[in-house]
């Protein structure tokens, strides 16, 4: 059995080190954040709330028209809070970023989404038949009917078309083939197809039309995500921006494909910016300025520095190799729920992959542990894609942590290098372990899985993997 | 996959038991009519009926909107005379909507929407359907608590806004 892991050589003597208190326990209070049970649990109770709507509304019914009309209606309905649900999600309220995580909450809404657009589909269709079917006509002469003399149907239909449109265009198949920059934009199509579904909801909506009530309700649940995202998305970074002034202090290679950001501003303390945390960050540089993409702090955030590090892997991330110092920049954040916050055990493990060691890189600086009690396990295809192996080695002797470098690719390796059982020897006592993961999303669910084979609670995972 | 599916099937199940719980007949939903005996004029016993005729079938009635609500105030002593008694006329956004019972010891013997939406095609098309359906659950709950006609959803709220006033103006 070939063994893979590469145990750094200079750790092992256990030192007195950077941050040796190792007192673990309940996180201090620090800004809020909501767990993701909690937020699952307001949103169905929202979808209850729509479903009484009907419930209260509806004496009662009969008959196949009936029974469809009233079906096109809960979906309706179900579909038309959908929507704000999946507006909220995007909205990067700070609570959900930090207690749940931007990568969660985006996988979140891509899942609503695709049932959201089912929804808004099976609604059109049901009350077309359930019409159809009360007034005794063909399906074609009561769809017609319906988009012409309606009020605001007509203007409904192109925004469920433009859901459809911008459904497909999410699709995997689809996204393969589209560049990132396109899909950005098709996406913002959402909000035109929201606007023009809204004014059916009221003049049509059976739940809606007679009732004061029910329409103030409705609409203040609009309002305030509208108000959310105006907030969050477009003020708070303006008024961060202005705050802090952001600008690239130095771009500098360090290996071939990664780069290193260092950017300053002033501050920067206030933003309560963590290890293991990421911003959005807008360049405004040619070619760069029209999006903000998320790159995770590699180091500690210090007065007046912030450090990222990139791999190129798209256009974006080419462009960032040529940018000059003294560019501004826009960020926004900090995100990212994987934090010293989450854990809860003495001992640590991070198992970084890949472009992952970013945030690792900053945990394992700062993360509070005794020496012995911290465990870097780095995977890395090839290795040349191992990036600051002179500071994790600098890092490991200081704090008395241990590092490994796993190199190679499976095809080549024969076996999984991070399998069950491989871990459970590498590291004793790994049930007892909190572990942080962070990779790309196949290596992370197969890391994870083998971690709960060998024993390690689901509590004690702590993972972030993006998909974009 | 096996979200999908769930998904699909956790939706039509929920549908499915929803509407099943709201499918009842009309009668067991609508309100009884309150003992009307002891309220105004007409008095418990039913006698034989005095004149029943209701002015059927009319078209734009301008007639018998005149006959409205003196009914109420003064006690009619007439004990078991059918009165006819119009209710204001409700307004939708396709045209106003008016409502004439005829009522017997208090019971709705018949309904007639003397005032409904013609203006356009499309308006004669579903009302020449929905009103007969509105009329004939008018007469069977003998109360405002009846279901709309699922596509004339403005006629059938107009309907019922002038239905229960002419039964408020009858004291029913």
């Amino acid at each position: 059995m070939r063994h893979n892991w590469i145990m750094s050589s200079t750790t092992m003597a256990p030192r007195h080190g950077y941050l040796a208190t190792g007192a673990p326990g309940p996180s201090p209070a620090g800004p809020p954040r909501t767990q993701p049970a909690t937020v699952l649990t307001v949103i169905a109770a929202g979808a209850l709330a729509a479903i009484l709507l009907w419930w209260h509304q509806t004496p009662s019914i009969h008959g196949l028209g009936d029974w469809l009309t009233n079906a096109g209606r809960l979906t309706g309905l179900l579909a038309g809070y959908g929507v704000v649900v999946l507006v909220a999600l995007m909205a990067r309220l700070p609570p959900l970023e930090r207690g749940v995580g931007a990568d969660q909450l985006a996988r979140w809404h891509a899942m609503g989404g695709r049932y959201t657009v089912c929804l808004v589909v099976t609604h059109a269709l049901l009350i077309t038949w359930g019409y159809a079917v009360t007034a005794h006509t063909g399906i074609i002469s009561q769809a017609n009917a319906l988009l012409m003399s309606y009020p605001d149907v007509l203007m409904a239909t192109v925004g469920a078309l433009l859901f459809v449109g911008v459904g497909i265009s999410s699709a995997r198949a689809a996204r393969r083939r589209l560049r990132y920059e396109t899909w950005y934009y098709l996406h913002f199509y959402t909000y035109l197809a929201i606007a023009l579904a809204f004014s059916h909801q009221f003049a049509v909506g059976a739940q809606f039309m007679t009732s004061l009530p029910a329409r103030v309700f409705w609409g203040g649940l609009y309002a305030c995500v509208a108000a959310a995202i105006l907030w969050y998305r477009f003020v708070t970074p303006a008024r961060q921006a202005a705050r802090h002034r952001m600008r690239v202090i130095s771009v500098r290679r360090e290996a071939p494909g990664v780069v290193s950001v260092v950017i300053g501003g002033r501050h920067l303390q206030e933003l309560r910016a963590e290890s293991g945390q990421f911003f959005r960050w807008r360049f405004l540089a040619r070619g760069l300025w029209w999006v903000s993409s998320p790159y995770s702090l590699s180091a500690p955030p210090e007065p007046g520095r912030l450090r990222i590090t990139v791999k190129a892997l798209g256009e974006h991330s080419h462009a960032l190799a040529r940018l000059r110092p003294g560019t501004r920049v826009l960020a926004e954040g900090p995100y990212g729920a994987l934090t010293s916050a989450m854990r809860s055990q003495r001992r640590v493990l991070l198992i970084a992959g890949g472009v992952g060691i970013t945030p690792m890189r900053a945990l394992f600086q700062t993360l509070p542990a005794r020496p012995g009690d911290l465990t870097l396990v780095y995977r890395a295809s090839e290795p040349g894609d191992v990036v600051f192996r002179d500071e994790l080695e600098r890092l490991a002797r200081a704090r008395g942590a241990r590092l490994f470098f796993v190199v190679g690719r499976r095809a080549d390796l024969g076996q999984d290098p991070l399998s069950a059982a491989t871990l459970r020897a590498r590291i004793p006592g790994l049930d007892q372990h909190d572990v942080y993961v962070c990779g790309p999303a196949g290596m992370t669910s197969a890391v994870i899985r083998e971690l709960r084979t060998a024993g390690v609670h689901r509590r004690h995972i702590h993972h972030e993997s993006f998909e974009f | 996959m096996r979200r999908v599916i769930l998904a699909i099937v956790g939706t039509a199940a929920g549908l499915v038991v929803l509407l099943s719980f709201k499918t009842h007949s009309t009668s067991a939903a609508a309100t009884p009519p309150a003992a009307i005996s002891g309220t105004s004029g007409t008095s418990g016993t039913s006698g034989t009926s005095g004149q029943a005729s209701t002015p059927a079938g009319s078209s734009g009635g301008s007639s018998s909107s005149s006959s409205s609500s003196s009914a109420s105030s003064s006690p009619s002593s007439i004990a078991g005379a059918a009165k006819t008694v119009t209710g204001t006329a409700a307004d939708t956004i396709y045209g106003p909507v008016q409502v004439q019972i005829t009522v017997k010891n208090g019971k709705v013997t018949a309904a007639q929407a003397v005032q409904y939406p013609q203006g356009s095609p499309r308006d004669q098309q579903i009302n020449s359907y929905a009103i007969p359906v509105l009329n004939q659950e008018a007469v069977s709950a003998s109360s405002a608590s009846i279901d709309a006609v699922s596509e004339a959803t403005y006629t059938s709220g107009g309907y019922v806004t002038s239905l229960q006033s002419a039964l408020d103006k009858a004291a029913l």
